[in-house]
């Protein structure tokens, strides 16, 4: 069936297209809204254009760093890969930002590589966990961690802003899968559902296999984090806000 | 010979290595009906492909992809479907399905490096090491 395009605003073409769409997507129809960010190779572009290198490598592991944020457009084929690594060394020259930011790229090019060698193999544990793990088998996450209501507010905050924006930073991922694995003993592959979901960047490559990084059934060890890794990487701002016991406040458990 | 371009999710613009092949060429995007209704994407997902369809292909439609592609083929009297390749394996089962009908081109995606056939990946960082030498 032809799918026509609609015109107006961008809301108002969200409207219409959720209308067509019903059944097809997770929201209720009257809650589907459209992402802050913008899809098409115009906005690709511009995003392209408007990314500096400098600093790269020092602050991207900081939730206000620079980072790119495109992603998204990346994974969709809206910018090709070659196209931004060369757009960055055409714009800035090598330097160690670069080499870092064609690095993280390079990651991508890696789980894209490994989706073609295993396909659905992805979704199985690729070797035994280094740590004992939950061996939960539920598809979907308990709805207070999908619905942000867990009170802890790092996690909460992380969750809203995935579900309205349709965009979380790569740490902020890394400290929530390692919340579900580590720190609930959940099974993975609810959080990669969710994340897959959500994720405007949703690859089936990236995300499965990060997850599995997480849970060190793709690492030589589990990924684990505390409350002084979020405050120097995220701010102070969530615990300063937090009422709940903090699980994180710790050394690694 | 008249060529289409199918488009899909993970090569979604006019950058598309298939339609800078053949840039005269009309162009397809499906939103695969099955696959949606059992994934439950967010909409904000829905509307982000959408936006890149609008710009990217010359028709949009909804249903079932090969069926969808077969239709479209025969509305515009394609001869041969040009596509780019992906590694997911919807994609590989619906090409198998799609060359039962009509002939299929399959182009390269583009890559930061070229990986040789058959290369043993185990970790990225000697994945990178090996590879990855233009850009370190």
């Amino acid at each position: 069936m032809i799918q026509s395009k609609f015109t107006g605003s961008r809301e108002e073409q969200a409207r219409g297209l959720a209308k067509a769409m019903v059944g097809m997507y997770c929201e209720k129809m009257e809650e589907a809204r459209e992402s802050v960010y913008i899809g098409g190779r115009k906005a690709g572009l511009e995003a392209l254009e408007k990314f500096r290198v400098q600093a790269y490598a020092g602050t991207r592991n900081k939730l206000k760093g620079n980072v790119s944020r495109l992603s998204f457009y990346i994974r969709h084929g809206v910018l090709g890969i070659r196209e931004v690594a060369e757009s960055v060394r055409e714009q800035f020259g090598k330097s160690y930002d670069a080499i870092k930011f064609w690095q993280e790229l390079g990651w991508r090019q890696f789980w894209r590589h490994l989706y073609g060698l295993w396909g659905d193999g992805i979704y199985e544990d690729r070797e035994a966990p280094k740590v004992p793990l939950g061996n939960g088998t539920d598809e979907e996450l308990p709805a207070e961690i999908a619905e942000g209501r867990t009170g802890l507010v790092c996690m909460d905050e992380t969750v809203r802003e995935l579900v309205e924006t349709g965009y979380i930073h790569n740490h902020a991922r890394m400290w929530f899968a390692s919340f579900v694995v580590h720190f609930r003993k959940l099974g993975w592959k609810a959080g990669e559902k969710f994340f897959y979901r959500h994720l405007l960047d949703g690859d089936p490559a990236s995300n499965a296999l990060s997850w599995q990084w997480v849970a060190s059934t793709f690492s030589h060890r589990a990924y684990l984090f505390n409350r002084e890794n979020i405050q120097e990487n995220g701010g102070k701002e969530w615990c300063a806000r937090c009422t709940a016991k903090c699980p994180f406040d710790a050394t690694y458990p | 010979m008249k060529i289409g371009v199918w488009l899909h999710g993970d090569s979604l613009s006019k950058r598309d290595p298939a339609l800078r092949n053949y840039p005269e060429a009309g162009s397809v995007f499906v939103f695969d009906r099955p696959f949606l209704e059992k994934a439950g994407l967010s909409f904000k997902r829905i509307f982000f492909l959408y936006e890149c369809a609008v710009e990217a292909s010359d028709e949009m439609r909804v249903g079932e992809t090969v069926e969808e592609i077969l239709e479209w083929v025969r509305q515009e009297g394609v001869e041969t479907v040009a596509v780019t390749e992906s590694p997911s394996p919807r994609w590989r089962e619906a090409v198998e399905r799609l060359r039962q009908k009509v002939e299929v081109e399959v182009v390269p995606a583009e890559g930061m490096v070229t990986v040789p056939e058959g290369y043993p990946v185990k970790r990225f960082t000697p994945f990178w090491k090996d590879l990855g030498r233009e850009w370190v």
